[in-house]
């Protein structure tokens, strides 16, 4: 049956109308979950609060099995989903960027936006400095398309990578996120309690 | 601490254990579930709807038209073996036998968007053959050519008169069948404007026509 939109069950011109009631919800849930603080989103980094962690890699976690639940059904036809192409080293560096931006400036993209709804100034001042980001790579990136053309791997999953069924890999993944929801539960207790 | 407060603590941390262990064993249940072959290619009702569509089968009256007028939007398709194909075949049509349907070189022709695909046998029976594979593996405007060869040449070739109890419409096909037999090479006794008296009899003649062939289909 699914995917709904590529099988024609709902007419293509609807894509964009539940983009924006998905990402309603998306932001609504963000904010619901204590996102637009950056210092709930910093306290992953310093091991004060997790619920960062725990919040995304339990909604990848349930995504993951109910879809596989779904295909197993003929539900949804898992093969005809978007898989967004993996750019290897790019990934790798655009990710340290991203990872040093997040901690100096106490939110991700997403949650800067949410915190931009809610008035927080910081969320304001840290959502200019993306856009000036945006601004910066787009201008640079006829230099830095190299390292994107080269790292193409593809719309490759760990599926393709490891040869494995993606069954066990749905196991593995979720035997992962439990024991690190428990680990950064471990965590926490050595930490000194922060109140915000 | 109050009493109440542990208990919550103890409900609050019990209920996690208990979330954590219903998704490890739903994603433990993916494992063990039962595998099954999944349906590759085309939807089976998808299938039975091409196969009882009208669209599935084109007159010998059409196509005979469409070659008439030059029609540049189809490629007809010869399934039967090499040997047939060089004894008789249809005008401008290409040869790719059956055994040799699902080859590289065969799917340029079939598996395209640009021209509609006409299939014909000697009669339907491997036409059908060779549609049902063209349509498991989703190629598109692939149609079948109804009796084949046999009812190109019963209708096209050597129609039969009417006999003049008949209603005028079946004069009508009749005459369009013998102008077209007349384009596709046969001669007509009442048409012979020679002056010899020979007898010339009833003479099927059929013409190998060297016009250009299609262009190739795919990329």
């Amino acid at each position: 049956m699914g995917p709904l939109i590529p099988n024609g069950i709902i007419p293509e011109d609807w894509n964009y109308i539940i983009a924006i009631f998905i990402g309603f919800a998306f932001g609504y849930i963000l904010e619901a979950s204590g996102f637009s603080s950056s210092r709930k989103l910093a306290g992953v980094f310093y091991g004060y609060d997790f619920a960062v962690l725990k919040v995304f890699f339990t909604s990848a976690v349930v995504a993951v099995i109910g879809l596989y639940y779904m295909d197993y059904l003929n539900w949804v036809d898992i093969s005809r989903l978007y898989v967004h192409p993996t750019y290897l080293w790019a990934a790798i560096l655009g990710g340290m960027v991203m990872g040093v931006g997040f901690l100096a400036g106490g939110f991700c993209p997403g949650t800067s936006l949410c915190a931009v709804a809610i008035g927080k100034v910081d969320g304001i001042v840290f959502t200019i400095g993306l856009v000036i980001g945006i601004f910066i790579f787009s201008e640079s990136f006829s230099a830095l398309e190299p390292l994107f053309e080269r790292s193409n791997l593809g719309h490759i999953t760990l599926v393709d990578s490891f040869n494995l069924s993606p069954y066990l890999i749905v196991l593995v993944f979720t035997i992962i996120a439990v024991v690190a929801f428990y680990f950064s539960d471990w965590v926490r207790t050595k930490v000194k309690k922060v109140f915000y | 601490m109050s009493k109440s407060y542990k208990l919550k603590k103890v409900i609050v941390k019990t209920e996690y254990k208990f979330l954590a262990i219903i998704l490890v064993l739903l994603a433990a249940g993916l494992v063990l579930l039962p595998k099954y072959e999944k349906h590759e290619g085309i939807n089976p009702e998808i299938l039975l709807g091409n196969a009882v569509s009208s669209e599935r089968y084109i007159s010998t009256d059409e196509l005979a038209e469409k070659i008439i007028n030059q029609d540049p939007s189809f490629l007809l398709i010869d399934v039967r073996d090499e040997e047939s194909y060089a004894k008789y075949s249809i005008p401008n049509s290409i040869n790719i036998p059956l055994a040799k349907l699902l080859e590289e070189d065969s799917e340029s022709y079939l598996n395209q968007d640009e021209f509609d695909v006409v299939l014909y046998s000697n009669d339907n029976f491997y036409a059908n053959q060779a549609w049902l594979l063209c349509n498991r593996l989703e190629f598109k405007n692939i149609r079948v050519l109804n009796g084949g060869v046999n009812a190109w040449y019963s209708t096209i070739i050597n129609p039969t008169k009417p006999t003049e109890n008949q209603a005028v419409v079946d004069f009508d096909l009749y005459t369009f069948r013998k102008a077209a037999s007349m384009y596709f090479g046969v001669s007509y006794l009442d048409q012979v404007t020679s002056p010899t008296k020979k007898k010339t009899p009833k003479k099927v003649v059929t013409v190998k026509k060297k016009k250009k062939k299609v262009a190739e289909g795919g990329c």
